[in-house]
């Protein structure tokens, strides 16, 4: 068909004509190919100037539009409904932007005209080529997802649910209400902010068309407007939300108090919480941050925090409960643990760990004091007998965690009693007996059966009588030999033969002067003993500095306390003989050399400076081995000499044979004993049930990321009261613990890492069973038409001005913390209060700070000087007589009954000075000033530096984007603008759309405003979304790409590019097809496309060729 | 060995005689190369940036092309030396017709300008090069006990420099905290004294003076440590003159930071020039010498 | 950017364009008289208009009774005030540019002793190609009040005595190229 088209040239009024001489522009239209007639028109988007073009597709029959003007966002569908409704296919029509790509960015006129020239040249050659497209219809989902639970969000939620659309609100704190629920007044009228907003809320909660998802956040959207899919991640609040009743029994018996966001730290809140009375919904949630740090480094995975949170709040008993979750040894493990947990203690990085030990050790005893009752024996629930072989911490650890799960346990002991090294190894002043037989009896009274004075020589006999698994637990019983001459004499003695001895009640024959060779525990331990029955000179040798001594420093300490002589850097090199009867022993010294593979320092003999000692006895206490001659003999060895099991399982090359413990390790601690023992019970439990030993082995733990030391005052932690010296006669208990006032305050000290300290006494008080420990976050997906993006604001963080000392200075405070202290339900109840709690009676608020400042925000906060002046007249109300300063730099009063406001708070007689002060300084330079905070500032009215002192001053910070804003953008796929708030299509035309068809924002997320003007916004989005519900269905794009399936090679390189999705691949045809309701026409396939299959319509080849071209003429 | 092209600065040679005694020595048992300019000339300083901008760059300007040629980074234990010569190296790189009149002028006296050189301050070659923990390593006479005010003075850290905070800067502590001394927190510690104005408008410098003596001794410095020798002297020489004009009886020593550094790690005091210091440092450092 | 840095101004130049083409103090215009500045500085009690008023005099065109002016001569060059602006003005970069002008104009203050100091610093550095502390300072008080020298006695003693007062200036050896050097800078704009 022949081309027939039509150009009009539009002056703007000055905006083109200004600049472009559009007579000229039009004169060259006029001449150019194929154009039938070019007019300029003043405002050709006017009535008559779309007039002037309809009449002209009528009467001179065009069949292509060209209109040069302003930007095609602006008007290019304007000029396309023309031509549509002049019978032209409105893709028949090309605009040349002459005005921001002209007029709008030179000042030469001849330059603009021959650009726009050139530009409608390019419209007029590019029309030539177009096609006529058609638009496609699609329907629109008529349910409604807003994002945020602020006041924007709420009355978003109510406009459209009212309108009995389904509306998804979700919020990701706990409860709905945004900051506005924080503030206490609002400006100008004064009225409360929670009357206003929480009825707002309950109506949200009740609404039968609003789905309220708390706690919730959006992870996934896809689509397009009308049809979006969205994914939304349902945080574990470990609450049921539809059977919590709201009653806070749950808060009243958590003993962890952690500080309480809502109210920025000022106040304490529970582990289980909500954060304000009047929540929505009304519902509690656990803070669960993960496993904290002492539970993480205890190899048997004690929850220490969990009772010692229960200690901090007198609730002894319960606190044993939580141990005994996990084993049964409070008493053994308060007294000999190695603590693991402590040196991992966060409460280490402020100041000193807490005494974790200690606490445990209190709670035992406490328990003992007041009498345990007895425990009641375990139901058995399985038929499979299980042998454990050794009753030393391993083996009674392991039987205690199988007979919770209901195995039948018998525990076979050689010795006459139970409880291996912790009885015969140990010195009772160190670990009474009372103390183990406490805890042995109660593993007893739980049905484990315990045959001592029985040695297993065969595992065979063991299986023969109708076990089904064996757990070895044997230990490393032997003493190591040092190697030296004369080591078999008279009077040389090995440490465990030594303590066990003592410990049976067997006389030992010592005499006056006794060496103790080595530096562990069973060292100082023989050598405190030795001490005790009567040697009256006793020397430990050890090889290594005093730094190097393993065993626990506090042991070491007591030990000198005692008498005890430590000589360091020497080693034994034979032992003198007369007689064969012991006379003495020569050691030789050392020095400490290059570091060994441990990392320590190695110990070297100096050559030549052997010395004689002369001694009665000889203590060795260099190392334990495992006693070979007392196991079964199939059993497979490593070369250490301890038993050889899988790493994981502790299976040993015999089936349904596990063994751990010092037998698999060799010597170690009580803790890693316990811990080998629970993880037999795991895989012998798995081995009788039939499953995997392997699977899920070892467990991954989640440790908590970062604790939070802000406000953590340091304090040293309590000392352990020892026995007095003169009353270490016998073998009394040297440590004497805590009493319950050093260990309520000592428990007082745990950070509480995890914040929820799992001890499960909300599960016990909540009546009705609405909480649920294990529970688990979950993702469900939602079907909406249209998105409300209403995420609100942060509040900015002052820190980084050094100069106005927030974080640094008491009582300087931020506008939020204000609010939440002059709040009647905040932390003070209302009152206006210096950290010494007493009322200010100056008061600094300084405006502007973060805002208006390009090292911050160069933007206008809007409302910090409206909230400031509240602020004033706030605290001349609760501090009658209080003084209060503004510091200004411009005041911006600029909304309904905004001016009255400040003219009375004028005349409340608030002062006002007009200049950014330069710093807030505690540095006094007048007696006055002395104890005050001191603004420093300019008063630029008189031109002059004053210094203002005051009591209190705060900070009316900025409004600022929120921390994810940029990653909640990607998310919904709209843009930003410079100062990092959602971008709005047009800031006067379009303010609460986005480029992104079908997704708004509103409120603070868009940029900083008032509270009147989110609920504007709010109802604005609204009535946009339901426009669209009430269309029921949508245009869409018709300049789709489409494929061409001859030339498609099928590569696939163009449906891996595609940001919608909109591309499919055909694995019949082997080729990509595209699926235009989804595609967005960007082009990106299209550009990719390698064989030339793919062509975006509206932008063929031959379309831009001609552009270009028509550019360059 | 770290290799540097020194410019000691006027002063060092004269009123600040202890400093430039003291960075040598340092500087040896620290392992730095400090290879002196050759026929450097004085920076260009502020003084002269007030009274003619083009006269005052090429000055700094000829001490830069010398540099040039040697290429190390240029290293100046003076404030006011470091932020001239920075300040000059910035704006000839960004006015290109402010280059070109100085390198028309340089051409007088053979010499150009290509902007091929870092300038530093010796403080801050301490601080990011050297580093406290490798200070702290080689100290032979720990300062424990000694309480040090750092005091930074203003041309260090500002205008911004990046390496230290402009209001609240670390450096300084850190390094006398790996000599072992404790450091004294005190607020006035980035703050002016007066610099220059001292000769012309004493009164005025006096009072500032004053509020950093009285600062630092009220939170319990037994002496001062400054990197600038403006700073210092004004600290020091004029503390007899801030007594008597506020009936005052301060008796802190200041020490260059060098000087305190030196004493450290065992040099004698001697090689530092502490007798050279107004107020005798003497009796506070006589535990450690 | 501008090459005039040192060159008189055109009588139709503004002050204001006079003082945004000197380097640094481009951004003048931006102020919005906070009074961050002025607030920050040590010495601001001794302005006779503050380094705020300073900025709006520049724009107010009140050249002479500015530069007249005791007040940028008290700047200190501590930065404070650069460092804390919340526009990113460089108040320390134009108070310098303002004294230059001022020496050129001969508006310099005699209420201070500032501009003379920095006139004896230069006369110094120039001479010898460094600075001679002790001569700077005599020629300093001969030039403005021999009787405040007396007030100095003390503290030149002291340095003396504590060898830090050297009697003899020390002198470059390329005298010669800096003087060919400082010439010809002179010859392509500079003051004086």
């Amino acid at each position: 068909m022949e081309r027939r088209i039509g150009v009009y040239i539009c002056h703007c009024g000055t905006n083109i004509a200004g600049i472009v001489d559009v007579e000229a522009v039009t004169e060259f239209a006029q001449k150019l190919p194929f154009v039938v007639i070019a007019r300029d028109y003043k405002y050709m988007c006017s009535d008559p100037g779309q007039e002037l073009i309809r009449q002209d597709i009528k009467e001179l029959g065009l069949n292509r539009i060209v209109v040069a003007s302003c930007s095609p966002l602006m008007h290019e569908r304007t000029y396309r409904r023309v031509c549509q409704e002049s019978g032209l296919n409105p893709y028949l029509f090309e605009m040349a932007n002459i005005r921001e790509h002209c007029s709008w960015v030179t000042e030469d006129h001849s330059a603009a005209t021959d650009k726009a020239k050139a530009l409608v040249s390019a419209a007029v050659r590019r029309v030539f080529y177009q096609e006529p497209l058609e638009t496609k219809e699609v329907p629109v989902n008529p349910n409604t997802l807003v994002v945020g639970g602020g006041i924007a969000g709420i009355q978003a939620a109510l406009e459209i649910a009212d309108s009995r659309h389904k509306v998804y609100l979700v919020e990701r704190e706990p409860s709905i209400g945004g900051h506005m629920s924080q503030l206490d007044k609002t400006f100008p009228t004064l009225d409360c902010s929670a009357c206003i907003l929480t009825p707002k809320m309950s109506l949200v909660g009740s609404h039968p068309y609003i789905e309220l998802m708390s706690y919730s956040e959006v992870v996934e959207v896809s689509g397009y407007v009308g049809n979006f899919k969205a994914k939304i991640k349902k945080k574990a609040r470990y609450v049921d939300v539809d059977k919590c009743t709201g009653c806070g029994e749950c808060a009243n018996v958590c003993p962890v108090e952690v500080p309480n966001e809502f109210d920025l730290g000022l106040g304490q809140r529970k582990a289980i919480y909500r954060p304000f009375p009047q929540a929505v919904p009304n519902v509690f949630a656990v803070d669960k941050q993960g496993y904290p740090p002492c539970r993480v480094a205890c190899p048997a995975g004690v929850n220490a925090q969990g009772y010692i949170a229960l200690i901090s709040q007198g609730k002894f008993k319960e606190a044993v409960e939580i141990l005994r979750r996990t084993m049964p040894f409070a008493g053994v493990c308060g007294r000999v643990c190695t603590h693991p947990c402590e040196s991992e203690c966060e409460r280490g990085k402020v100041d000193e760990s807490v005494s974790i030990r200690s606490l445990k050790r209190f709670m035992a005893d406490y328990e003992l004091k007041v009498g345990r009752e007895k425990a009641a024996p375990i139901e058995r629930t399985k038929e499979d007998k299980v042998a454990i072989i050794g009753s030393g911490p391993a083996g009674l650890a392991c039987a205690y965690d199988l007979i919770k799960e209901g195995y039948p346990v018998s525990v076979f002991e050689a010795a006459p009693q139970s409880g291996g090294l912790l009885r015969y190894g140990i010195p009772e002043y160190r670990l009474p007996k009372k103390v183990l037989d406490n805890e042995i009896s109660y593993i007893k009274e739980l049905g484990v059966k315990i045959k001592t004075n029985t040695p297993v020589k065969n595992l065979e006999d063991i299986f023969n009588k109708g076990y089904e698994a064996i757990f070895l637990a044997t230990g490393a019983g032997i003493s190591q030999k040092m190697g030296i001459p004369h080591e078999d004499a008279k009077g040389v003695i090995h440490a465990l033969d030594f303590l066990k001895q003592v410990s049976l009640g067997i006389k030992v024959d010592l005499g006056e002067r006794v060496a103790v060779i080595g530096g562990g525990n069973a060292a100082v331990d023989a050598a405190r003993t030795a001490h005790r029955l009567g040697a009256r000179e006793v020397s430990i040798i050890y090889r290594r500095s005093r730094a190097e001594i393993p065993a626990a420093s506090t042991e070491v300490d007591e030990a000198e306390r005692e008498g005890v002589n430590l000589h360091i850097l020497a080693a034994p090199v034979r032992v003198l003989t007369k007689d064969n009867q012991l006379a003495g022993i020569q050691c030789i010294r050392m020095e400490l050399g290059e570091p060994d593979a441990s990392g320590r320092r190695r110990p070297v003999p100096i050559e030549g400076s052997e010395f004689d000692m002369s001694v009665d006895n000889v203590i060795i206490a260099i190392g334990q081995a495992v006693d070979k001659a007392m196991l079964p003999k199939e059993l497979e060895y490593t070369g250490w000499g301890t038993l050889a099991v899988d790493q994981v399982t502790l299976q040993t090359d015999i089936e349904g044979v596990f063994a751990g413990g010092d037998v698999v390790s060799g010597p170690a601690d009580v803790i890693a004993g316990i811990a080998a023992g629970k993880e037999a019970a795991i895989s012998i439990d798995r081995y009788l049930r039939g499953v995997d030993l392997k699977e899920g082995r070892p467990t991954t733990i989640k440790r908590v990321k970062e604790v939070s030391k802000e406000g953590v005052e340091t304090k040293a932690k309590p000392a352990m009261p020892t026995l007095d010296l003169e009353k270490r006669e016998g073998f009394t208990e040297v440590e004497l613990g805590f009493d319950e006032k050093v260990a309520i305050e000592e428990a007082k000290r745990c950070l509480n890492c995890g914040v929820c300290s799992e001890c499960m006494e909300c599960v016990k008080a909540c009546q009705a069973g609405a909480i649920n420990q294990e529970m688990e976050e979950e993702t469900v997906e939602v079907e909406i038409g249209n998105i409300l993006i209403a995420t609100g604001y942060d509040a900015f963080d002052p820190s980084p001005l050094y100069h106005y000392g927030y974080g640094r200075l008491d009582n300087v405070i931020t506008a939020l913390e204000f609010e939440r202290m002059i709040n009647a339900s905040g932390p003070t109840e209302g009152e206006v209060l210096l950290k010494d709690g007493s009322s200010p009676k100056t008061v600094g608020i300084i405006h502007c700070v973060g805002s208006r400042d390009k090292k911050y925000h160069e933007y206008c906060s809007q409302v910090c000087c409206m909230y400031s002046m509240k602020f004033g007249h706030l605290i001349r109300e609760h501090v009658p007589g209080a003084q209060v300063y503004e510091f200004y730099i411009d005041l911006r009063c600029v909304g309904k009954a905004f001016e009255e406001f400040y003219n009375r708070i004028l005349e409340e007689g608030t002062i006002f000075i007009r200049g950014r002060p330069a710093e807030i300084t505690d540095v006094a330079e007048s007696p006055e000033e002395q104890d005050k905070l001191i603004i420093v500032s300019e008063d630029t009215l008189i031109g002059r530096q004053r210094r203002i002192p005051v009591d209190m001053v705060v900070l009316s910070t900025a409004l600022q984007p929120r921390s994810d804003a940029e990653e909640v953008a990607r998310l919904f796929s709209i843009g930003r603008s410079a100062d990092g708030f959602f971008l709005e299509k047009h800031p006067k035309l379009d303010p609460v759309a986005t480029m992104s068809d079908g997704i708004f924002v509103v409120g603070c997320c868009q940029s900083a405003k008032d509270i009147p003007q989110s609920v504007a916004q709010a109802s604005a989005a609204a009535a946009r979304a339901l426009a669209m519900i009430s269309a029921g269905s949508i245009e869409v794009e018709a300049a789709t790409a489409a494929i061409d399936e001859e030339l498609c090679s099928g590569c696939k390189i163009c449906y891996d590019l595609c940001p919608f999705h909109a591309i499919s691949f055909d694995e019949e045809k082997r080729v990509c097809q595209v699926n235009e309701t989804l595609c967005k026409g960007c082009g990106v396939c299209v550009a990719a496309c390698p064989s030339g299959a793919n062509t975006g319509r509206h932008f063929t080849t031959e379309q831009l060729m001609a552009e270009i071209e028509g550019v360059l003429v | 060995m770290r290799y540097y092209s020194y410019f000691p600065g006027c002063s060092a040679e004269a009123t600040a005689s202890p400093l430039g005694l003291s960075v040598p020595p340092v500087a040896k048992e620290l392992d730095m190369d400090l290879i002196e300019l050759e026929d450097w000339n004085c920076c260009g300083s502020s003084p002269y940036g007030s009274v003619d901008k083009l006269e005052a760059t090429c000055m700094a300007a000829r001490n830069l092309a010398l540099a040039e040629k040697r290429g190390f980074d240029l290293v100046t234990p003076c404030s006011s030396c470091y932020i001239t010569l920075d300040g000059a190296d910035s704006h000839l790189k960004e006015y290109p017709a402010l280059r070109d009149q100085v390198n028309q002028a340089l051409a007088a006296g053979n010499l150009d300008y290509h902007g091929g050189v870092r300038v530093r301050h010796l403080a801050e070659v301490l601080y990011s090069d050297v580093t406290p923990d490798v200070i702290g390593a080689k100290v032979s006479k720990s300062l424990k006990g000694l309480k040090v005010a750092s005091y930074y003075g203003c041309q260090l850290v500002r205008p911004a420099v990046g390496f230290d905070d402009p209001e609240s800067p670390r450096s300084l502590d850190e390094l006398v905290a790996s000599l072992g001394a404790d450091v004294v927190s005190w607020q006035l510690k980035a703050r002016c004294c007066g610099g220059s104005l001292v000769m012309s408008e004493q009164d005025l410098a006096l009072e500032l003076i004053n509020k950093l003596l009285r600062n630092a001794q009220e939170n319990g410095a037994q002496c001062l440590v400054t990197p600038c020798p403006l700073c210092q002297i004004n600290l020091d020489a004029y503390q007899s003159q801030v007594n008597s004009k506020f009936k005052t009886n301060y008796n802190l020593p200041v020490l260059f930071l060098t000087q305190l550094i030196g004493v450290a790690l065992g040099i004698k005091p001697n090689a530092l020039g502490l007798q050279r210091n107004i107020v005798s440092p003497m009796k506070v450092l006589a535990p450690y010498l | 950017m501008t090459n005039t840095i040192v060159k008189a101004p055109a009588a139709e130049v503004s002050f204001i364009d006079e003082v945004c083409s000197i380097p640094g103090g481009e951004a003048i215009r931006s102020c919005i008289q906070c009074g961050m500045c002025t607030g920050s500085c040590p010495t601001a009690s001794r302005w006779d208009y503050t380094p705020r008023q300073v900025i709006a005099m520049v724009r107010g065109e009140l050249r002479d009774e500015l530069l007249s002016s005791n007040s940028m001569w008290f700047c200190a060059s501590c930065y404070t005030c650069t460092v804390r602006c919340p526009r990113d003005i460089k108040p320390t970069d134009i108070m310098h540019a303002l004294e230059i002008i001022a020496i050129r104009d001969g508006l310099s203050t005699k209420r201070s002793r500032t501009p003379v100091m920095y006139k004896c610093f230069v006369d110094s550095a120039k001479g010898n190609g460094r600075v001679y502390e002790l001569g700077m300072m005599l020629k300093l008080f001969l030039q403005t009040n021999p009787f405040a020298a007396l007030k100095m006695a003390p503290v030149g003693l002291s340095l003396l005595l504590h060898k830090r007062m050297p009697l003899r200036p020390s002198r470059i050896k390329g005298r010669g190229e800096l003087k060919a050097i400082l010439d010809k800078a002179r010859a392509l704009g500079g003051a004086k």
